[in-house]
């Protein structure tokens, strides 16, 4: 063991506009966990698509168990051992999960597929890494987590040595990062080389044995995890030092300006009843599924109420539709931003003007280019958007920044209620920041600001008062400086009945 | 942001579709070139006008479609509409009613059709393919009934000979300023719309719903009544075109605008609109339209049989996203 199964040197991409990876260098031996680290756009995925032949490289070269590849084809880099678990799921939902597993090299009998066979070896793998599923389960059914799992067992079933991990747990609760690491142990424990890339730094320390650090498509750093500092490391991906991961601003809690009594929408929004109040950020927390952002697109009109009032400066509102929240000054940046927050198609300006048309168009609906001018420049620079111009479609910017043009939507509007939902999520340290100050910013304006989060050392470092919810209804409220995790971690598992924690 | 000044010509260039819109014209120009190299009548000044009133046919049912298929949806009742316009309009012409009284009515039919297609898309969520292909069966099935199941007669024989030439004259054979009405008609209709797509808020709204539906209501846009405008949109132009056709034949057919639907989606393919929603842009589909007829005119005037012209239009049509696919994402697709 210990052996070095991948050696990447001096590695050159350029795309069209953008040199995306500047002689990088990258090692990696077998039975260790690797940490790929830096902020969104330093070139992690773009390296690791090489690494698995998606991209071809322009310079440099690349050895695989010693073997040196000149252009890699995805099929090679399978062949040599390599696979990705991608970020966003790459699975054909309709299928089931052993026909998933054997996609593109399915086993036959003599006339039709030999699916007994497909099975057993399906179920073997899975029970093999104890994890239960049914290999005839049609994968769209399952939970991301479980989803997840069947692509690390697909990956084993073609004998994957060097598995790459982007963003593994991003989607995951507790309780399943929990299972996701024990497999991990586990296919270490097998001499497999494992890739390790995500923003989570607290949870490294758990599996992590070496650590390779990247910014703006260039090589920093590498070294045992254990010789490094927390500081150290995000200060070599930032670039600079992060002075405060939480940034926080005291104001004086004002009156009350939204509240919502008792709404009801299907079985993960029951009889909710919260306020929120002007210069204090309310944080959302839970666990993954708790009806949370079920309860934001109720709220916002997204999604139909069965019941319940929605009050804003004292006077009852109807929101039936996202546009009656709009007009009151009800705002959502939504959890997916591929989903539900950008068109990926259409231009940052594009997206930046969307909801704010009404104020740059005149009474005929036509759109004064001026005017959008200014509020896509007033956007870009607020945000600190990283573009060259806002005609580039928004679907190539890092996720950082799309979710700086998600939110950046909603700030030219007058709003009297912005929900952040997941803002964070997948975003770097640098970014995140970014948008807590932003958040503090709405704050200090005396908007009310009502912030989703699932990951705990954020609600508790940004939010004055936190709600949690668990299976659909609100558990408990507590402010932030007189709680604890545990706290709230037991109101967040406060379930009904008999219902087991995960 | 800096505020440099850009060149004019940048500033075109960076039109999102601009670039396949103008690929199309200098494929136009090129197609045009070459027959008339063959066939030097191709350059004459009465092949010329004839070209660009046939193409105005094209171009009205390429915007029908480039409306809808850029909300990421397809109308295949186009080509029905065309024909119920043309038999409605021109069944009642026979019984002698005024003639704008016989539009207004063919006008109203058809923009029935085109709110049904937009309730089903918008509102109860049919895949469009589904909806438009009911729609299509049914607005072909009532030009059949309008008349008993025949063509009309010409329709000179109940409103007479000088409001028939008035009527047909109109939207056919009288010129203006020295060039066919037909071609007058579709360029008001195109200035119209390629506003409206490009420099209004419902033109925003359209693009958005094609590149996220989702993304597009959560910002506030209302998906419903933006896609029953595009039907509407669809159903005018279609409408149109059956009066063009109904003016051509000074009578009704009940075949008229046969399988538009689909010049209407090649039209808007040419010139790059993507039937996939959210690209596009109606300078392509004027280009689209002018090489669709550019190279039937070109092929009759080689003397070229129906049949491999048939066979040389879908190629082209093939070939136009082909390389378009190839020149956007490199050789054949493999980076993205």
């Amino acid at each position: 063991m210990n052996e070095v199964i991948v050696s990447m040197n001096h590695i050159s991409k350029s795309f069209p506009g953008v040199k995306a990876l500047d002689d990088v260098h990258f090692e990696l031996r077998s039975g260790e966990v690797m940490a790929l680290l830096g902020e969104n756009g330093a070139g992690k995925s773009t390296l690791m698509k090489i690494l698995s032949g998606v991209y071809t490289r322009d310079d440099g070269t690349m050895e695989i168990f010693g073997k040196e590849y000149g252009d890699l084809t995805p099929k090679q880099g399978q062949e040599a051992g390599v696979a990705i678990i991608h970020q966003e799921l790459n699975m054909c939902r309709h299928l089931s999960v052993a026909e998933n597993m054997f996609l593109g090299r399915e086993l036959a009998g003599k006339f039709t597929l030999d699916n007994r066979k497909m099975r057993q070896e399906a179920k073997r793998i899975l029970d093999d890494l104890k994890i239960d599923i049914d290999p005839d389960q049609t994968v769209g059914d399952l939970p991301v987590s479980k989803q997840q799992m069947v692509e690390i067992a697909k990956a084993l079933s073609i004998n994957a040595k060097i598995l790459i991990m982007d963003e593994p747990t991003s989607a995951l609760t507790a309780k399943e990062i929990e299972d996701l690491f024990r497999i991990i142990r586990k296919l270490k424990a097998e001499g497999r080389g494992i890739v390790y890339i995500s923003h989570r730094l607290e949870e490294l320390a758990e599996i992590v044995d070496r650590v390779t650090i990247m910014r703006d498509g260039q090589y920093i750093t590498n070294g045992n995890f254990a010789d490094m500092t927390m500081d150290q490391i995000i200060t070599n991906m930032v670039g600079r030092e992060i002075k405060e991961k939480f940034p926080r601003v005291s104001c004086e809690k004002g009156k009350k300006v939204f509240e919502v009594k008792h709404l009801n929408a299907g079985k993960m929004v029951r009889d909710i009843n919260f306020s929120l109040y002007e210069g204090e950020i309310v944080g959302f927390a839970g666990l993954m599924g708790a009806g949370r952002t079920e309860t934001t697109r109720a709220i916002f009109g997204a999604d139909p109420k069965d019941s319940g009032e929605i009050w804003l400066d004292g006077q009852e509102i109807k929101i039936n539709c996202p546009m009656d929240a709009i007009k009151h000054g009800v705002v959502l940046a939504p959890e997916d931003r591929k989903k539900d927050g950008l068109c990926t198609k259409l231009s940052i300006r594009q997206n930046l003007a969307l909801p704010n048309l009404d104020m740059i168009c005149n009474g005929l609906g036509v759109i004064s280019s001026a005017k959008e001018d200014k509020l896509c420049e007033e956007a870009v620079q607020n945000l600190r958007i990283k573009t060259p111009n806002v005609e580039i479609d928004s679907g190539n910017l890092s996720g950082g920044n799309q979710q700086k043009v998600v939110v950046g939507k909603w700030l030219a509007r007058n709003s009297r209620v912005v929900i952040f939902d997941e803002p964070t999520r997948g975003i770097d340290v640098g970014a995140k920041v970014e948008i807590y100050n932003l958040m503090n910013e709405l704050k200090k304006q005396g908007i009310a600001v009502m912030f989703v989060s699932s990951e705990m050392p954020e609600v508790m470092g940004i939010a004055d008062r936190i709600i949690v919810m668990c299976d659909g209804r609100i558990t408990g409220e507590v402010m932030a400086q007189d709680t604890t995790q545990n706290e709230i971690l037991t109101m967040a598992t406060s379930f009904e009945n008999k219902k087991k924690v995960g | 942001m800096n505020n440099k000044q850009q060149s004019p010509v940048k500033k075109l260039l960076a039109i999102r579709g601009m670039g396949a819109a103008l690929t199309a014209f200098v494929g136009l120009v090129i197609i045009y070139i070459a027959f008339g190299l063959i066939n030097s009548a191709v350059f004459s000044g009465q092949n010329i006008l004839n070209l660009l009133r046939s193409m105005s046919k094209y171009l009205l049912i390429g915007i029908a479609q480039s409306y809808v298929l850029i909300t990421g949806n397809i109308d295949l009742s186009i080509g029905s509409l065309v024909g119920m316009s043309a038999m409605i309009s021109a069944t009642l012409m026979t019984t002698g009613m005024n003639p704008l009284l016989a539009i207004l009515i063919s006008l109203l039919c058809c923009l029935v059709i085109g709110v049904v297609n937009g309730y089903l898309v918008g509102k109860f969520k049919l895949p469009p393919f589904i909806a438009t292909l009911g729609t299509m069966f049914v607005a072909r099935g009532i030009a059949y009934m309008v008349n008993g199941n025949r063509n009309t007669d010409a329709i000179a024989t109940g409103i007479g000979k000088e409001a028939a030439d008035k009527f047909q004259n109109f939207f056919y054979y009288g010129k203006t300023l020295g060039v066919y009405n037909t071609f007058w008609i579709a360029m008001i209709v195109f200035i119209i719309f390629f506003f409206v797509l490009s420099k209004t808020r419902t033109g925003r709204h359209i693009y958005a719903i094609g590149s996220n539906v989702d993304a597009a209501k959560l910002s506030g846009v209302d998906v419903v009544a933006t896609t029953i405008k595009t039907y509407l949109i669809s159903a005018t132009c279609s409408c149109l075109v059956g009066l063009i056709l109904c003016a051509q034949a000074g009578m009704g057919n009940m075949e008229a605008g046969n399988m538009y639907e689909m010049y209407g989606v090649a039209a808007g393919v040419i010139g790059g609109v993507s039937p996939l929603g959210g690209t596009g842009i109606l300078l392509g589909t004027l280009a689209g339209a002018a090489v669709w007829q550019t190279l039937e005119n070109g092929l009759n005037m080689i003397g070229a049989q129906v049949g491999i012209q048939r066979v040389v239009i879908g190629v082209i049509v093939v070939v136009a996203v082909l390389l378009d696919v190839v020149v956007r994402n490199g050789k054949f697709g493999k980076r993205k």
